[in-house]
């Protein structure tokens, strides 16, 4: 009986990791799918949304299990995506025993993140000066861009982490990374005020929600599908937002 | 065009550190990357919409990352997020603000419809990869046919 209740947990926390990192549900179902059927349960069937995971099986002594998780934060990590995959393919092979299993996705789970957070920030100021250049095709504004881009990012974590809303803190990141522009560009810093906001705000665009909603919607998981959909809907509608009231005040004064 | 390419690859690689893709993945996510990027930006010159070339450009992108994550089997989701970014419709989204604040609601709303479709162009393109790879293993509709 010990042995259900632990694959149980361990499915369920390969489940948690993959959702709160950001993997599309079908594939957070499938590996929770596989884990249990690997591990000889019967009966196997899970439901995953955006927010919530139920895994429910019975074992070979007929005994029901069903348990509900669930997930509250989730972040942009794929590198955990990556490795709580090739975990649950391992103990899908039969390379791991469960023990090993559950201890290693705690490993995972506790990790710090991939890259440094100064990594991150620098990545976003490259990223967004190369996406201006794609963009206009000024070589003047690359550097703006990467000050915006840089001063973006670090907004946003600098609000997530004191103010704890999630639409609200990109509404005022990308309100601080315009404002930050416009105020480059009137310094005679840049050149194109478009180009320069543009490279600022690119960081904040919601990839990973707008990927998995098309994803999720293919593969029929309908609920799921819907809710990413609006939650990208709504990130974009507050970095909009921020845009438009940066862009008020200046053409008032 | 091919300072273009360079910057595109530099874009797609700082992309896929800020969605924190493992390092020895990176590189290929920038690979895809600057070949949608080409797709999308030289299809115009030979007559066809932008919205089109952005529709074959997500295609190839998606294509690519599905065949890649086969190869080094882990999440396809690795590859299709950054190599999608260069597509992403920033600059129309920004003058379709740009236009409203202005009270030009005529040339926001054709700007808006403009993103939306560039948006959903992207999404076909998404869509009509991952219905190549998922040949006889999507999920059934309308009518039982198999028994």
């Amino acid at each position: 009986m010990e042995k259900a209740e632990q694959i149980m947990e361990g499915c369920l926390l390969g489940g948690k990791l993959m959702l709160r990192y950001g993997a599309e549900t079908y594939r957070v179902e499938d590996t929770m799918t596989r884990m249990s059927r690997s591990a000889g349960m019967q009966e196997v069937s899970s439901f995953v949304t955006t927010t919530g995971i139920f895994l429910a099986f019975r074992t070979k002594e007929g005994q029901e299990l069903m348990q509900m998780i669930r997930v509250r934060e989730r972040f942009q990590d794929l590198s955990k995506v990556t490795s709580v995959n090739q975990v649950s393919r391992e103990f899908t092979h039969g390379e791991l025993t469960i023990e090993e299993t559950i201890q290693r996705l705690k490993d995972i789970e506790h990790a710090p993140m991939n890259y440094p957070l100064w990594l991150i920030y620098l990545a976003s100021g490259i990223g967004g000066a190369a996406f201006s250049y794609l963009m206009g095709g000024s070589a003047f504004d690359v550097l703006p861009a990467f000050i915006g881009g840089l001063i973006t990012t670090v907004s946003l974590v600098l609000y997530q982490a004191y103010l704890k809303v999630k639409f609200f803190s990109e509404f005022l990141a990308a309100f601080t990374g315009s404002i930050a522009a416009v105020l480059m560009v009137y310094s005679g810093f840049g050149i194109n005020v478009d180009q320069v906001i543009i490279g600022a705000l690119i960081p904040l665009v919601p990839g990973i929600p707008l990927t998995n909603s098309v994803r999720d919607l293919m593969s029929g998981d309908l609920v799921a599908g819907v809710a990413r959909g609006a939650e990208a809907g709504v990130s974009s509608l507050s970095i909009a937002a921020g845009v438009a009231v940066s862009l008020s005040i200046l053409y008032i004064t | 065009m091919w300072l273009e390419l360079i910057f595109c690859f530099i874009a797609t690689i700082a992309f896929g550190i800020i969605f924190n893709i493992p390092l020895r993945l990176v590189w290929w996510g920038g690979l895809i990357g600057m070949t949608a990027w080409f797709i999308y930006s030289s299809l115009p010159y030979f007559g066809w919409s932008s919205v089109f070339a952005a529709a074959a450009a997500a295609f190839t992108a998606a294509f690519l990352s599905h065949l890649l994550a086969r190869f080094r089997r882990v999440p396809v989701t690795t590859f299709t997020i950054p190599g999608i970014i260069p597509l992403v419709p920033g600059g129309r989204a920004y003058s379709t603000m740009l236009a409203f604040v202005e009270e030009d609601y005529y040339n926001g709303l054709q700007l808006g419809v403009e993103t939306v479709l560039q948006a959903g162009a992207i999404a076909a393109g998404l869509v009509f990869a991952l219905s190549i790879f998922s040949i006889g293993k999507g999920v059934g509709q309308r009518y039982e046919t198999n028994r």
